[in-house]
């Protein structure tokens, strides 16, 4: 570690143009580590070995870190020399299920089409930036370097069974981060996520909330070709459930950008029985809260139609899922304003709405929150097409976007973030957001 | 053999035919340009009444609308054969010779059974035949065994014009049959060859549905949200039922079918009123009413996956055909004499031919058959169906039914006793009456 050349009393220029040349100095070891997470991808809850090599990197930082947080997550807190506000910068461990990707795990088919493992890669070229030009006592507040689980909202079954057995209550990272303290001191929270749709950055993006479903319509079994009537036959009802919601779909609003989209996990079992175990799972998913709850009632209701119509029943349980993003305005524009000055003023754009969802949008509820996009990417999100090209822009670039908003809210005596804050209320307390989950949550059996 | 016993008086009444063959074809090509559909065939009732009058033959009009009745007695007043003609066109717009303001048109050839029952009153009106023959002929012309235009006949049920739906089930209510004993029609087919009577079989029963999904109306650009579409609702019934398919046994011959006859009021409106007019049917009333309960609860999916309304107005519709065998064999006999030994196709007594017609009602209270002979070309209620050759649809169905009730009431009637002795009717007029009043059912529900 080189030794400290920072006077007492720089500037945050200064501040900056140091962070910015130890994240220069290390870039190459910074994008290794999105590569190697890259190698090794790992869906939610199952990030072991990710979540080791964070680990390793905050060890070789001499940052104090606890590990195991909601299954896998990591969390490491750099201290600045005055009390403050708490800054997290965060990246995401998991990564998707894409059996296409060039960089599919050949067993689990889990691959990185989401861009996550740069998101560690510049979460922890932060923490360089910071701890390797020991700016951290011209600091006034805290930095909380997170690594959060199962941002991916899969595997909903698997996850339901957690739930089960007692190891998750929500389904997500960031929620069940919440819900254990681990946001309590935070007031700001930062993620830079690639994009394929920005040539430099984008801010201010907005994205739909969720709420997860898991459908389980039951039937009677029978041989299909013998006795086809003395079935009653899931799959059909899983069909008519389809053509229900479809049939609503002219009712959802253009502002509310509505998004309903099952797969079937269970289609039958053998194809020469009436299927009598057939299982969907789906999203329902709007651009506020009201609008998910308006939606997935006729969602519910088509489901309950499809058993109604074969005399089925159908199980359904309605897990919270995440909140729409809001971003933090004055937040964006201190981070912009860095963008700019990496980037160039054309390569930084406000984005729009966006369909998908994320659980940073569940934290953009409790604190000041910026999830803007880096690019870097090509190929359409989630699919197998999806690769890093530039891990410069995409890894070495945010990171130096991140650290020199760092600087800019907890230097000069933390003004910058005392600024952001005077002007932010939280749409929610914890209380009220994890009650709010915990009311989301329902299962119930329906025979007509 | 009786039609050796009887040669002379059988000659006597072909010879009257023939005398009259231009006038009975004339009867029924006038009939054919006048189409006109059940309970409403005012100008085809009045051709016939006015040709059966002309032979002395006292006619009863107007019962059940548009039906009517004349008896012509020889020795004594009973037993009584009724000989049926249907005055009812089906509606086919693309039919050439459809009337172009109704799309009424004879595309099941109930035009020739009215010529045959004109030309048997005219070969059974000779003198010859009032000594050797005891007991009663009444021809019965009945309205409406087409069994559509529902939501009218509906209407006129509501007003009180009508309390079935058919015309032999109303006349059949009415009384007209009460002194009926054995009753006959001959129905046309197109099957080939032509000039062959098919004797036997079995028809389908069914359960007719007028079904109105209602929802809520709303600018269908401007708000589609705001509304509740009566129409998406019905596809969404209409996919179910058609899942439902895989559960019909083949011996129950079932058929689910229907019209859409309301499905929206303008293009830029969401659709708030669907009427959807169908019928199940089956081999047997357990066969319709076990389809019957799927489809109910497939319109109750329809409108509970749209979040609407939904009445389902069941209607009685036909009982299965029960040909009488001995009946037949006094036909076939004749037809025998008439057309030649190798005219006669026989079918299973259990062999139903898919379609439902009242004479299956009227065969529940004595014995009835309903044989058809080939003589059309074209798909039955399809827009190619034409009779061309009168000769064989008319006259020559005539003649053998003459041949038939001639048979039946000589020898002191002793046939026809035979016949209506081994019969065992299946309900009382009382008992029919309340059978298939008991049959119809509304059913209201909301899907919420």
């Amino acid at each position: 570690m080189p030794p400290t050349r920072l006077a007492a009393g720089a500037s945050i220029e200064a501040l900056k143009a140091a962070a910015v040349e130890e994240i220069d100095r290390h870039a190459e070891e910074i994008v290794r580590v999105s590569q190697r997470i890259l190698a090794a991808p790992e869906t939610g809850f199952k990030e072991i070995n990710t979540a080791r090599l964070v680990a390793a990197a905050f060890t070789r930082l001499g940052l104090p870190y606890r590990e195991g947080i909601a299954v896998t997550g990591v969390s490491a807190r750099l201290e600045g020399s005055r009390k403050g506000a708490n800054v997290a910068v965060l990246g995401e461990l998991d990564s998707l299920i894409v059996a296409g990707h060039p960089n599919a795990d050949p067993d689990t088919k889990a691959a990185h089409a989401c861009g996550h493992h740069c998101q560690i890669g510049s979460m922890l070229g932060v923490a360089t930036g910071l701890v390797n030009s020991g700016l951290a006592e011209h600091l006034t507040g805290s930095v909380t370097f997170m690594a959060v689980p199962a941002e991916e909202f899969i595997e909903l079954e698997w996850r339901s069974h957690q739930r089960a057995i007692g190891r998750l209550e929500f389904l997500g990272g960031k929620p069940e981060f919440v819900r254990l303290g681990e946001f309590d001191d935070i007031q700001i929270a930062m993620l830079a996520h690639t994009s394929a749709d920005y040539p430099g950055f984008s801010i201010g993006n907005s994205s739909n909330g969720m709420v997860g479903k898991v459908i389980r319509f039951h039937g009677t079994a029978a041989h299909a070709g013998g006795r086809p009537h003395l079935g009653v036959n899931a799959l059909n009802a899983a069909h008519i459930a389809l053509a229900g919601i479809h049939a609503l779909r002219d009712t959802h609003r253009d502002q509310d950008f509505v998004r309903v989209h099952p797969i079937i996990t269970k289609g039958g079992t053998v194809v020469n029985a009436v299927p009598d175990d057939v299982r969907m799972e789906t999203y329902v998913r709007a651009a506020s809260v009201q609008a998910i709850l308006e939606a997935n009632t006729g969602v519910d209701r088509a489901l309950r139609a499809g058993a109604l119509a074969v005399g089925g029943s159908v199980e359904i349980e309605t897990v919270a899922g995440y909140l729409p993003l809001r971003q933090n305005g004055a937040l964006s524009e201190v981070f912009a304003s860095n963008a700019r000055k990496l980037v160039g003023e054309g390569r930084v754009v406000h984005g729009d709405h966006g369909g998908g969802s994320t659980d940073m949008g569940d934290i953009s509820h409790l604190v000041a929150t910026i999830q803007p996009y880096v690019g870097g990417a090509s190929g359409a999100g989630h699919s197998e097409h999806y690769v890093i090209k530039d891990y410069h822009l995409a890894v070495v670039e945010a990171a130096k976007a991140l650290a020199m908003t760092v600087v800019d809210l907890l230097g000069a005596g933390g003004a910058g973030a005392q600024k952001v804050l005077s002007g932010y209320r939280p749409a929610m307390t914890r209380t009220e957001y994890l009650s709010f989950m915990r009311s989301l949550h329902t299962s119930k059996t329906y025979t007509e | 053999m009786p039609e050796q016993n009887h040669a002379s008086l059988k000659s006597a009444a072909f010879k009257a035919i023939d005398r009259a063959r231009d006038e009975i074809i004339g009867l029924a090509r006038k009939i054919y340009e006048t189409p006109e559909v059940g309970f409403e065939e005012t100008v085809t009732s009045g051709l016939v009444a006015e040709k059966l009058e002309a032979l002395g033959l006292n006619v009863r009009r107007r019962v059940a609308l548009s039906g009517l009745k004349a008896v012509r007695r020889f020795s004594a007043a009973s037993p009584t054969i009724g000989v049926i003609g249907e005055l009812d066109a089906v509606r086919v717009p693309g039919h050439p010779d459809a009337n172009p303001e109704t799309g009424a048109a004879h595309a099941c050839g109930h035009h020739a059974q009215l010529g045959s029952l004109y030309a048997v009153a005219v070969g059974l009106n000779i003198p010859e035949l009032s000594g050797p023959l005891s007991g009663s002929v009444a021809f019965l012309a009945t309205p409406a065994e087409e069994f559509i235009d529902v939501g009218r006949r509906l209407q006129r049920r509501e007003s009180g014009e009508i309390h079935f739906l058919s015309g032999k089930q109303e006349m059949i209510r009415l009384g007209a049959f009460d002194d009926v004993d054995l009753a006959m029609m001959v129905h046309t087919s197109s099957e080939e060859p032509s000039g062959r009577f098919i004797v036997g079989g079995s028809s389908n029963g069914h359960l007719v549905y007028s079904v109105r999904f209602t929802g809520r109306a709303s600018h269908a650009g401007g708000a589609p949200h705001e509304g509740i579409n009566a129409l998406q609702a019905a596809t969404v019934a209409l996919t179910a039922i058609n899942t439902q398919r895989e559960t019909f046994e083949e011996r129950d011959v079932t058929r689910v079918h229907g019209i859409i006859t309301r499905g929206g009021a303008s293009v830029n409106s969401v659709p708030a009123e669907v009427i959807y007019e169908g019928r199940v049917r089956g081999r047997n009333l357990a066969a319709v009413d076990k389809v019957a309960a799927r489809v109910e609860r497939c319109f109750k999916a329809g409108a509970l996956a749209l979040g609407c309304e939904v009445q389902v107005t069941a209607i009685p519709g036909y009982l299965p055909i029960r040909n009488d065998p001995a009946f037949d064999e006094v036909f076939v006999a004749n037809a025998k004499a008439v057309a030649g030994a190798g005219s006669i196709t026989r079918q299973p007594y259990d062999d139903t031919r898919g379609g439902s017609t009242d004479m299956g009602d009227l065969s529940h209270l004595m014995p009835v058959i309903h044989p058809y002979v080939t003589a059309a070309r074209g798909m039955t209620h399809g827009a190619d169906y034409k009779i061309s050759d009168y000769e064989t649809a008319v006259i020559l169905p005539a003649r053998v039914m003459v041949g038939t009730v001639i048979d039946l009431l000589a020898d002191g009637a002793r046939l026809a006793g035979e016949i209506r002795q081994k019969h065992q009717p299946a309900y009382s007029r009382a008992e029919y009456v309340r059978l298939q009043t008991e049959r119809l059912r509304t059913i209201q529900y909301r899907g919420q």
